[in-house]
């Protein structure tokens, strides 16, 4: 390739700047908020932040702070963020290993079993993300007292997993069946059973897909806010999103922007760490074989 | 075959409980006069309730809305996302972190960052920049009549985390075509523009399908975006809040459900349409 002018070169810098500025800024600025102390929140420059504190996440940590003046403790609630932090963590991850398991089964049928009218299955499942979920929750909730869920955390394992099923079993199924067959003949003339063949060759070799079924499914299920908050009511159930919806916001604005990024940050690591395989699985599924 | 139904039937099931078996109870719901406010049981109203809503202004304001919605911020995120998938294509000096930059808006929790989001735009008393944003609003709004602040941080939103989605997700699209076959386009056509439609495009069908669909399902859905940047207080009217007010606040769940249940049949025809162009290409080979 011909190198290319100074002024096209300068051109990409340019939209490259613009595209990252607009991406960022606005989580630049929620982390800037949770550094800052109430007084330079009032009266500091709102772009950034003179002297960075990490009061507002030590507060998050302390159980019970200790009494805080008059009118403070009147108007102001403790939270109890280390255990919405816990349950948050352990729900993310419950929902996305239920979602895998459950979609990797469903896409191996539908790729490689393939019954009769396999196409159509794989279709009705996918159409379920018509279903709007406005006002879902009224009949859904008659079916959490029937399971006796109600305000039990383990609700949402049972709902998340269907938000991002329909996606990662397209997705999952497209790869399965696109791999050749050839790959785990092989295996069953040497005399594997079909389990032991997907064991051993079939889920290594998917790895990238599951990669992006997985962070597909985190991402998803840490959108949501609604059902985290209609479903669990006490306050030692709750996850952040829900818990951060019941904050008093114009008192502890702060502490809230703190705790939506000590929320984010795992998030967003473990899809950082995952970014590139994301992508390439996306590409595999979609592609690879045809 | 019986292992293939047992290996679909947690899903399936899953699927039933949480969502096959609600709809229905809508639909059914939708066809009668159920609210906590009247007396004995539900009774059966046939179909009313649609009958209600298609003489109603309201819903049709909202219907307006909903559906302007969904297709200017369809439009923004794909011409974002095109965008974004373009320019991390090609490899520069510090791409890795443009991706990663670019990857953020989705990959932020959007329960917390929506938050964020609604106090950035309307914040709360004491901080410095409340000033500022209050002057916004109140000019915007003045500019373009009430709520139009609101619906203009909804809107931005959407975009904002949606445009990063469809760039990542088109970016795996680019990926996916041999690099040969953009070379064979450089020398066949020298527009930029015509080549962009004749060969990008076409590559990229099932990635664009794809991402239409799910951009318009989310952008009909949502819901919770919406009630949390206008905090509640509805100033413009999207189907999915007008629903949610008739059932929680009005009690008719039968107009609710009739309510929420009126895009479906729309959402499934543009399904119907785009499946041809995302279904998986295995057919030939089975």
């Amino acid at each position: 390739m011909s190198p290319r002018p100074w002024w096209r070169r300068l051109g990409h810098a340019g939209l490259v700047l613009v595209a990252v500025v607009y991406c960022v800024f606005p989580i630049y600025f929620m982390l800037v908020q949770s550094l800052k102390s109430a007084q330079e929140d009032v009266f500091g420059n709102p772009l950034i932040v003179t002297r960075p504190t990490l009061e507002n996440f030590e507060e998050l940590f302390e159980r019970k702070s200790e009494p805080r003046n008059f009118v403070g403790r009147a108007l102001r609630r403790d939270y109890p963020f280390v255990v919405w932090l816990q349950n948050t963590l352990v729900i993310f991850g419950g929902s996305v290993a239920v979602t895998l398991a459950v979609g990797v089964a469903a896409a191996y049928a539908l790729g490689r079993l393939r019954p009769p009218g396999f196409r159509w299955w794989r279709r009705a499942i996918f159409a379920t993300y018509v279903v709007p979920h406005t006002i879902l929750f009224v009949p859904l909730y008659q079916v959490v007292i029937r399971l006796q869920l109600d305000d039990n955390p383990l609700v949402l394992l049972l709902v998340y997993p269907t938000m991002a099923l329909p996606f990662c079993v397209w997705i999952l199924s497209a790869y399965f069946g696109n791999l050749p067959r050839e790959i785990e003949e092989s295996a069953l003339v040497e005399g594997a059973s079909r389990a032991a063949a997907f064991y051993r060759i079939v889920l290594p070799m998917s790895r990238p897909v599951l990669i992006a079924a997985g962070i597909f499914t985190l991402g998803t299920i840490a959108s949501d806010f609604m059902i985290a908050s209609v479903f669990l009511l006490s306050e030692h159930n709750q996850t952040i999103p829900a818990g951060l919806a019941t904050m008093e916001v114009a008192l502890d604005e702060l502490l809230a922007v703190a705790g939506i990024n000590l929320m984010a940050i795992p998030v967003v690591l473990v899809c950082a760490l995952f970014a590139r395989g994301y992508v390439r699985g996306l590409t595999a599924a979609m592609v690879e074989g045809s | 075959m019986v292992t293939a139904y047992l290996l679909l039937a947690p899903a399936v099931l899953l699927l039933v409980v949480v969502l096959a078996y609600p709809v229905g109870w809508e639909a059914w719901i939708s066809l009668t006069n159920l609210s906590p406010l009247n007396d004995g049981g539900a009774v059966f109203v046939g179909l009313d309730n649609y009958r209600r809503l298609a003489g109603d202004a309201d819903f049709w304001r909202a219907a307006v809305v909903t559906v302007a919605f969904a297709a200017l911020t369809t439009l923004a995120k794909l011409a974002l996302g095109v965008a974004f998938a373009l320019l991390l294509a090609r490899p520069f000096r510090g791409r890795a972190l443009v991706f990663l930059a670019v990857f953020l808006p989705w990959a932020y929790p959007a329960s917390v960052s929506v938050i964020g989001w609604y106090w950035t735009l309307s914040p709360p008393i004491p901080t410095a920049y409340s000033a500022f944003m209050g002057h916004l609003k109140i000019s915007v709004d003045h500019a373009l009549g009430t709520g139009a602040w609101s619906f203009l941080a909804v809107t931005l939103f959407n975009i904002w985390r949606g445009s990063s989605f469809i760039g990542v997700f088109l970016l795996a699209g680019i990926n996916a075509v041999p690099p040969e076959l953009f070379e064979c386009a450089l020398l066949e056509c020298r527009s930029a523009w015509r080549r962009f439609w004749l060969v990008t495009v076409p590559l990229l069908r099932p990635f664009l399908a794809l991402a239409v669909f799910l951009s318009l399902t989310t952008a009909f859905a949502d819901l919770a975006n919406v009630w949390l940047l206008t905090a509640g207080r509805v100033v413009f009217p999207v189907i999915g809040t007008h629903a949610y007010w008739l059932a929680i606040k009005a009690g008719e769940f039968g107009a609710a459900s009739a309510l929420s249940l009126v895009l479906v049949p729309f959402l499934l025809a543009v399904l119907a349409l785009l499946f041809k162009a995302f279904d998986p290409p295995d057919e030939a080979r089975a």
